[in-house]
């Protein structure tokens, strides 16, 4: 499947959820928030959610600000 | 009687709170919140990235005990951007708190209290704990309150200019007429002015530059730590003895009664 | 002439202060609370020279108070040299003959993946003066490519319309990059005979146009070596402040090139060595506190090292001045001027990293905000 993780195309072949998508990334669920589309996903739908070809990733984390 | 804060829904002994902002490096900050004793640290978001792993600031952070991480609002310049970037904050940390920052001038950064203000309502109707940054002003900081603001964070002087507790005058109004926790935020360049604003009866401080920008972060990190614990004792053991005119320990003119 | 400048002051009379500055000027200067134009002239005169020293642990210490102790980093990529301009100072010039090229959609893509490959986040797209090649509908169809994957970008090109401008904000562009060149007007006219960038008053509103068109940032510069320099960094100040006063949100930025020259005669006025250069970045840190200052790879490396944290807090870095050069695909052309510092990207950061400073590739905030 192809999607658009934080800007950059990327090719994922795993099952179509978030939490595969994130798994075969290296990322740890734990540590980030995710928006699909401009939708933020709750972090219980993970597993759940299903995501289509073409779909907008994006993977926020925390950083230093004041 | 112990003397914890209340913010929101929770208890904080700590009556410093620390940024993470502009560190040189991720362990050295770490080590200087861990000195500072903070429990409640502010974070901005941004996207992850998979190639720099050290730049974890999560799994570190939330691995220090008793401390709640709070994610800012920065970047947001509108209300309904600053909702966006909260309800991803929470999404993260998990926690309702957050520190509501909208600063549209890039140079300055002072806080536009009117996107401030209108952001506020819409965050606290999400069911956030706002702790809204604002100018020093006493007028805004009871309408923050009226609308339910978990706390109010006036600022000692604008974001890096070191200037410490300029507005000082404005925060003891502030102070007087404030029925939620005053956190003063920017400005605070040393510990003595950390105290000082303890002492003139903030109820805690926050520092970023002032930790992130010193020669020695983990060493300045335990003097804050010290200063705002000093002020805060000082406050408190000042309070009952506090008053615009002096009182003699004995009356002065007790000989006018005796007049036979 | 334009509407702006008749409202600043005229720099002969500070250059004068400046001529005249004495060590107890310096002194009053380096501890004033507001500085301003007054401090500037005096703490860019010669009788600085001797403090140096001071100026630069002060500009250290407000750069470490305001920016931390973080550097920007960002990268220029050149999509076309194709140029209708005459500046007879560069050496991209019409008048120069060189392979004149502009990049392809493809290559344009190829070269974003290159740069993004090696963790730039942050860009600078240069063109030339208005060609048919490379006109406007060329340069905003670069930034809307670029922004498939970048979310700072900035535009170092012709002068625009505000509506043009805001064309380029729609389509995500973040900053423009306009120097004056130099603000001497009649000398500008000279150095600049053909073409619309002959217009001085065109060029020197155009980032008020970009600001009112929704620019986030605008960063400004003198070309150092074509005019007077206490006269052109007066006005540069000047420049500044107006455009702090009436574009509130703007963001602006400085830049201090000094003239380079690759491929043709141009005789240099006025020299500006790497001492007058620090003297100058040390004396707008202290005088512009909040303001970022950028050091391009015109510098050497050595340079550049020493004054990063000094007042400097944006570097350009790995650059190539060739039409793109990052993707081995893309034909090579004759740079516009001569890079200095080559160092590749892990020495340059190794050695900010040695120095206590922290490389920042982007600025997040951008992320967030709706357009």
């Amino acid at each position: 499947m192809e999607f658009t993780v934080n800007g950059n195309p990327y090719q994922h072949n795993g099952e179509g959820t978030i939490l595969s998508l994130l798994e075969s990334m290296g990322v740890d669920p734990a540590k980030v928030a995710i928006v699909v589309n401009d939708a933020i996903i709750k972090r219980e739908t993970l597993d759940s959610v299903e995501l289509a070809n073409g779909d907008q990733i994006e993977i926020i984390t925390f950083a230093g600000g004041g | 009687m112990t003397d914890t804060l209340r913010i929101g829904d929770r208890d904080f002994d700590s009556r410093l709170l620390v940024g993470t902002g502009k560190y040189s490096n991720s362990s050295v900050m770490l080590e200087s919140i861990k000195a500072s004793k903070s429990q409640l640290a502010t974070v901005a978001l941004r996207r992850f990235n998979p190639d720099l792993p050290s730049d974890d600031l999560y799994g570190p952070l939330s691995k220090i005990e008793g401390m709640t991480i709070m994610p800012n609002t920065s970047g947001a310049m509108t209300a309904k951007e600053a909702l966006r970037v909260a309800l991803l904050g929470r999404e993260l940390s998990g926690s309702n708190f957050v520190k509501l920052e909208i600063h549209p001038n890039p140079h300055h950064l002072m806080p536009d209290p009117i996107e401030t203000y209108e952001g506020a309502k819409l965050l606290i109707k999400e069911g956030f704990f706002v702790l809204p940054y604002m100018p020093a002003d006493p007028v805004l900081a009871k309408r923050l309150e009226e609308i339910g603001c978990a706390a109010v964070m006036p600022l000692g002087a604008a974001i890096g200019s070191g200037k410490g507790l300029s507005t000082s005058g404005m925060l003891k109004i502030i102070i007087r007429e404030s029925n939620i926790p005053v956190i003063v935020d920017a400005g605070l360049r040393s510990p003595a002015e950390a105290c000082a604003a303890m002492e003139l009866g903030c109820d805690a401080v926050l520092v970023n530059s002032a930790l992130a920008a010193a020669e020695d972060p983990v060493a300045m990190g335990r003097a804050f730590a010290k200063a705002v614990e000093a002020g805060r004792e000082a406050r408190l053991a000042g309070i009952m003895r506090t008053s615009n005119h002096a009182v003699a320990t004995s009356p002065l003119t007790s000989f006018l009664t005796e007049e036979k | 002439m334009s509407q702006i400048y008749p409202q600043w002051h005229d720099p002969a009379s500070f250059v004068e202060i400046n001529r005249r500055a004495t060590s107890a000027d310096v002194q009053a200067a380096l501890s004033s609370d507001s500085p301003g134009l007054w401090e500037l002239a005096v703490l860019l005169s010669e009788a600085a020279d001797s403090q140096l020293e001071t100026m630069a642990a002060t500009a250290k210490k407000l750069t470490t108070s305001h920016f931390g102790r973080t550097i920007s980093l960002y990268t220029p990529l050149y999509v076309s040299n194709y140029c209708s301009g005459g500046c007879t100072y560069c050496g991209f010039n019409s008048d120069v003959e060189q392979v004149r090229h502009r990049l392809s959609e493809k290559e344009l893509d190829n070269e974003i993946k290159a740069l993004k490959d090696r963790g730039f986040e942050d860009i600078l797209l240069l063109t030339g003066e208005r060609t048919k090649e490379a006109g406007f509908q060329y340069l905003l169809d670069c930034v809307r490519i670029t922004a498939k994957r970048f979310h700072n970008i900035s535009v170092e090109s012709f002068s625009m319309t505000e509506d043009e401008y805001a064309q380029l904000v729609e389509a995500g562009c973040t900053g423009i990059t306009v120097y004056q060149e130099t603000y001497e007007p009649v000398y500008y006219k000279q150095v600049h005979p053909r073409g619309s960038k002959r217009d001085y008053g065109f060029r020197l509103e155009a980032p008020s146009r970009a600001l009112k068109a929704g620019m986030r940032t605008v960063g400004l510069g003198a070309l150092l070596g074509l005019s007077e320099p206490i006269a052109e960094l007066l006005c540069l100040f000047q420049h500044i402040t107006y455009l702090r006063k009436h574009y509130w949100k703007g963001g602006i930025s400085v830049s201090f090139p000094r003239i380079r020259q690759e491929g043709i005669d141009f005789k240099v006025r006025y020299d500006v060595d790497e001492k007058f250069l620090a003297k100058i970045i040390f004396a707008f840190r202290i005088c512009l506190p909040d303001v970022p200052l950028v050091l391009s790879t015109r510098e050497r490396y050595q340079f550049r090292d020493g004054m990063a944290g000094l007042g400097v807090t944006r570097m350009s870095i790995s650059s190539k001045t060739t039409v793109g050069g990052y993707d081995s695909d893309t034909e090579e052309t004759e740079g516009q001027f001569c890079i200095q510092d080559t160092r590749d990207f892990d020495a340059f950061v190794q050695t900010l990293k040695n120095k206590g400073l922290e490389p920042v590739m982007k600025n997040w905030d951008i992320v967030f905000q709706d357009k």
